[in-house]
């Protein structure tokens, strides 16, 4: 396979949730320094595939490679090394409940930097506060924040460390356009200084303004991966009808999806 | 039939290996602490807190009442048949050796055991134990090590604490009903207690911390997705906690004094 080197790069990965098969022997490989967004209809097995490589589910079968080492067999220190390189935005924000929001960006500094003095760790979290407006609610717990203030936060989190590999689980998935304007543009921030980003959304706007590479998923198998370009082309009809399904567009004439991919339909 | 048998001997064999998986993993990284003790000694202290210092007043209303009934039967009863010295050892079996660290248990189960299931219950289906994962903190470590900790040292400490308003306090209050004097009571009670007394209460109130925290933790992480699995997980913790603590109790007291 083409796209079989790269940053993570799962090898014939099956994940079994329960009773259901929710990976089936998928293969393939995310390019450092490029956006991959992966599409396909809900429960296809995308969220799962986004955790597999990020490291948070274990593969039942196959395996996963962070830069040619086996992720799930590496020492607690080495596995330690690749968490600091990467980053990952939960559908939720999944933001810890017990601690307030300053608490929740410094603790990933706290593990990843245990040298840094207090002040300099305590300036740099109200500093990533104060850029999304959010400083008056540094004591806050998570509890008295807005949905859309979570998803920030979290990316707040996920960016506070600085990592060369972010995962990206819906990241503008309910929250207004407000918020959806912040998100877009550290999404665009990340990207310019060219961080790797792998991000699971049904987004056509964002998709638009991200993919480098595209991938379509469906039943828990990889149906087309590739070049941005080259998949919202494909003549795959299965493929076709799925990206159709996701960017919520009834018609699958070849026009339509290419207006909404290359961000000139409404998304919505 | 027996196929339905197997399935469920299948699935009772691979949650056993589960659970000793999962407590030998806390094992290991509770010998690990030391390393990490500067992101668990805040969740520690919490615990501590919470499962300790909240829990005193419960526990010395239990005690004191306890300690009381003991003293007002035994000194009602025991001269009738001429055994009133009885007493002070009835009072040291009683409450050092059983009801102190088993009623501290108890307590511990009702409060802590079910909020931890909860918490972490609740951590798992919000993603916030994945959350800790994709930071690079092992959950164990950060999660469950300082509350078994947590609760293993605070059941300790309220079983001491149990046991000496149950002696002691007791005391006070008995004068009120029935007067038993000062002296008497307290040189007969310390000449009735014996070393073993001491170290079976702090063996089976340390190992019934153990068992309380891990099966709470466990039930816990044992949730997967849902919301509606939380209360069954606390159901699971309680009920394990009490069954595990009495049989652990009874194999305790049959090793010591049989």
């Amino acid at each position: 396979m083409s796209d079989m080197k790269g940053i993570v790069t799962l090898e014939s990965v099956r994940v079994v949730l329960g009773e259901y098969q929710a990976l089936r022997e998928v293969s393939i490989g995310f390019e450092e320094g490029k956006s991959t967004v992966i599409m396909g209809p809900s429960g296809c097995g995308k969220s799962t595939l986004l955790k597999t490589a990020a490291g948070l589910i274990p593969p039942d079968a196959g395996k996963v490679l962070y830069r040619g080492q086996e992720m799930f067999q590496l020492s607690d220190k080495a596995l330690l090394a690749i968490r600091r390189e990467n980053s990952f935005v939960f559908q939720d924000g999944a933001l810890w409940e017990n601690l307030s929001l300053a608490e929740n960006l410094a603790l990933p500094l706290r593990v990843h930097h245990p040298e840094m003095p207090a002040a300099e760790r305590n300036r740099k979290v109200i500093r990533a506060l104060e850029r999304v407006g959010l400083e008056d609610s540094a004591t806050d717990r998570p509890a008295s924040l807005s949905g859309g203030e979570r998803k920030i936060a979290s990316f707040l989190r996920a960016l506070i460390t600085e990592p060369a590999l972010v995962f990206l689980d819906e990241p503008t998935l309910s929250i207004d356009h407000v918020m959806m304007d912040k998100i877009n543009q550290m999404i665009r921030d990340m990207k310019s200084r060219g961080c790797t980003v792998i991000a699971v959304t049904h987004d056509a706007e964002l998709t638009s303004t991200l993919a480098d590479r595209l991938v379509i998923m469906d039943a828990g198998a990889v149906l087309e991966s590739g070049s941005f370009d080259e998949v919202k082309r494909t003549k795959n009809t299965h493929a076709r009808s799925i990206l159709a399904k996701v960017l919520g567009e009834i018609s699958s004439y070849d026009t339509d999806l290419l207006q909404l991919l290359d961000g000139e339909g409404d998304s919505n | 039939m027996i196929a339905a048998l197997g399935r469920w001997g299948n699935r009772k064999a691979r949650d056993l290996g589960y659970a000793l998986g999962f407590f030998f993993q806390v094992l290991k990284e509770t010998l690990l602490l030391r390393r990490k003790r500067h992101v668990a000694r805040h969740v520690l202290v919490l615990q501590i807190l919470f499962t300790g210092v909240e829990a005193m007043n419960i526990i010395a209303l239990i005690s004191l009442a306890i300690g009381v009934v003991i003293l007002v039967e035994g000194s009602t009863i025991l001269p009738r048949f001429g055994q009133t010295n009885l007493m002070y050892s009835i009072l040291i079996i009683v409450i050092m050796r059983e009801l102190g660290p088993i009623l501290t248990a108890f307590v511990i189960i009702a409060r802590s055991g079910t909020a931890i299931a909860t918490e972490l219950g609740n951590m798992v289906v919000s993603h916030e134990i994945e959350a800790y994962i994709s930071v690079g903190i092992n959950p164990i470590s950060y999660l469950v090590v300082p509350r078994v900790l947590g609760v293993t040292i605070s059941v300790v400490a309220l079983t001491v604490y149990f046991n000496f308003f149950g002696l002691f306090g007791s005391f006070i209050v008995a004068q009120l009903i029935k007067p038993v004097p000062f002296l008497e009571y307290f040189r007969a009670l310390l000449t009735a207690i014996q070393v073993r007394d001491i170290v079976s209460t702090l063996v089976k109130s340390l190992i019934f911390g153990v068992i309380i925290s891990t099966v709470a933790t466990y039930q816990g992480f044992k949730v997967t997705s849902s919301v509606t699995e939380i209360p069954r997980a606390v159901i699971k913790a309680v009920g394990q906690g009490f069954v595990l603590c009495i049989l652990a109790d009874a194999m305790i007291t049959l090793l010591y004094y049989v």
